[in-house]
């Protein structure tokens, strides 16, 4: 099915288990079945995200947040930089929703995340869901984070609901996208040009004219900011 | 502290409920640290409950939301999982069950569990080209009795309790499970066109595949028949499992011994 999508489709590989940010050393098998994949269907670029999912050989199935210590940025550019190596190209790194702060961090996502980017020279792909959430988690403002965002490095946007737990807000991929992502999505667009967005929907999954129709505002927003609409729902 | 110590208290908090990695997250303005951790913790065993309840739906129903809310915490906190695939954590569900009570007392429920994990594993096989019955045809007669044959890596034989195909069957369509009865018997497993597919097999044809897929040669495998069926049927019964083995596209490959 893959091929045939690939035949018709230009086609990115986005990925949740390269565990980036763990200590564990890097999964080999896994890179090598990744760099198998690649080399078959030919994806415009292979994303994961700022976490790591586990340590000693345990998976705990989650984008488990960073420290944002010069310690953790050191690690984590050296495993990026090898990886890229090992696959022959650029990586595309996303922030991710995070609910806790740790103690340790020297200095705040938006930070880390530039430095990561040009110190590994890797791509980067901004999830504005999460850019909401996390501001929303951890009280800081969105607008630091995005005008940081070094913008030649991006490239896709994505865009996605979360559950709302009332004192956080959960990046559970299940929702309609919020009107505060719409809007942060509006003012985001111009700086980045044009580039992809990705609906991401992962379950409750609504009727399909649903799912269009976020399609079709990403589009339109996308089309205000003088942006050629080159979206996806996935 | 170093971020491999932070990582595995981190783990350590999610796995063990071990709440040392408090003391390295702040309260946010509006919640305390340990309502936020609250979120990878609960994830953690809610992600793999859902994995197992996605694998194992018709072993849901046969036992009830209850006892397989209990299977699945008991699952969870036997083992974290080590894989990075969702796929693979439930593998071990069934054996789980087998080595651990009260579960182990519930052969109709493992056996169920086994059934399902093998339409599961039989749809995550490997892909290999089918051979066709074709290949028989070029095949000399007297070469025939030094013919081996390799099988679909998808191929699985389970020897499971009288009636649980049928209760699979019957619960998938939600309908009501016939009990199970005494006794076993021998089903094969594979998959053709992205499809898993399942049906009964005889003893003797059982018996045949096994011997065949550990690479015993026909010839061979029609004295065994032989043997055990002590009868002059077995020229036509071989016909019969020979042409259903090619027609459900479980051979890969015919090739002669030495």
């Amino acid at each position: 099915m893959l091929e045939r999508i690939r035949n018709t489709y230009p086609i990115v590989m986005h990925g949740v288990s390269m565990s980036i940010a763990s200590t564990a050393p890097l999964d080999f098998d896994y890179l090598r079945a990744l760099k198998s994949l690649a080399s078959r269907f030919q994806p415009a670029w292979i994303s994961d995200h700022l976490c790591w999912t586990g340590v000693h050989g345990v998976n705990l199935h989650d984008l488990l947040p960073v420290p944002y210590t010069l310690e953790a940025l050191d690690h984590v550019v050296d495993r990026i930089r090898r990886v890229q190596d090992f696959l022959g190209r650029r990586l595309a790194i996303e922030n991710v929703s995070s609910y806790v702060t740790f103690a340790e961090s020297e200095m705040d996502e938006w930070t880390f995340i530039r430095e990561l980017a040009e110190r590994a020279d890797c791509w980067l792909l901004l999830d504005v869901n999460n850019v909401f959430g996390s501001s929303f988690n951890h009280s800081f403002d969105q607008a630091s984070f995005i005008g940081a965002v070094p913008a030649d490095r991006v490239v896709q946007l994505h865009l996605a609901g979360h559950s709302e737990a009332g004192t956080h807000k959960i990046d559970t991929h299940d929702q309609p996208i919020c009107e505060e992502v719409w809007s942060l999505y509006h003012e985001v667009c111009p700086r980045f040009g044009s580039i992809s967005t990705m609906i991401e929907r992962d379950d409750n999954f609504p009727p399909f004219d649903e799912l269009m129709a976020e399609l079709d505002r990403a589009r339109a927003v996308a089309a205000c900011a003088r942006i050629p609409a080159q979206g996806a729902a996935a | 502290m170093k971020l491999a110590e932070l990582q595995m208290r981190f783990q350590a908090g999610i796995v063990e409920d071990d709440n040392a990695i408090l003391a390295s997250i702040a309260d946010s303005r509006r919640t305390d640290r340990a309502t936020l951790f609250e979120v990878y913790h609960d994830a953690y065993r809610l992600r793999l409950a859902e994995f197992l309840s996605n694998d194992f739906p018709v072993l849901r129903v046969h036992i009830g939301e209850e006892a397989f809310g209990r299977l699945v915490e008991d699952y969870i906190e036997s083992a974290p999982s080590r894989q990075p695939n969702a796929r693979w954590y439930g593998t071990r569900l069934p054996d789980f069950m087998q080595e651990t009570a009260p579960w182990r007392r519930n052969r109709s429920a493992i056996d169920l569990a086994r059934f399902e994990r093998a339409l599961s594993d039989a749809f995550d096989a490997p892909d290999a080209p089918i051979s066709t019955i074709d290949a028989l045809r070029e095949i000399c007669d007297e070469d025939w009795p030094r013919l081996a044959f390799e099988f679909h890596p998808s191929v699985r034989i389970l020897d499971l309790e009288n009636g649980t195909a049928q209760i699979y069957a019957a619960l998938a369509e939600e309908e009501e499970a016939p009990a199970t009865q005494q006794g076993e018997e021998a089903f094969i497993f594979w998959r053709t066109d992205g499809q898993s597919f399942y049906r009964p097999v005889a003893d003797d044809e059982r018996m045949a595949m096994m011997e065949a897929r550990r690479g015993k040669i026909f010839g061979d495998i029609c004295a065994l028949l032989v043997f055990q069926r002590n009868d002059t049927g077995v020229t036509q019964r071989v016909a019969g499992f020979l042409s259903q083995w090619f027609a459900d596209g479980l051979v890969t490959r015919l090739s002669l011994s030495d």
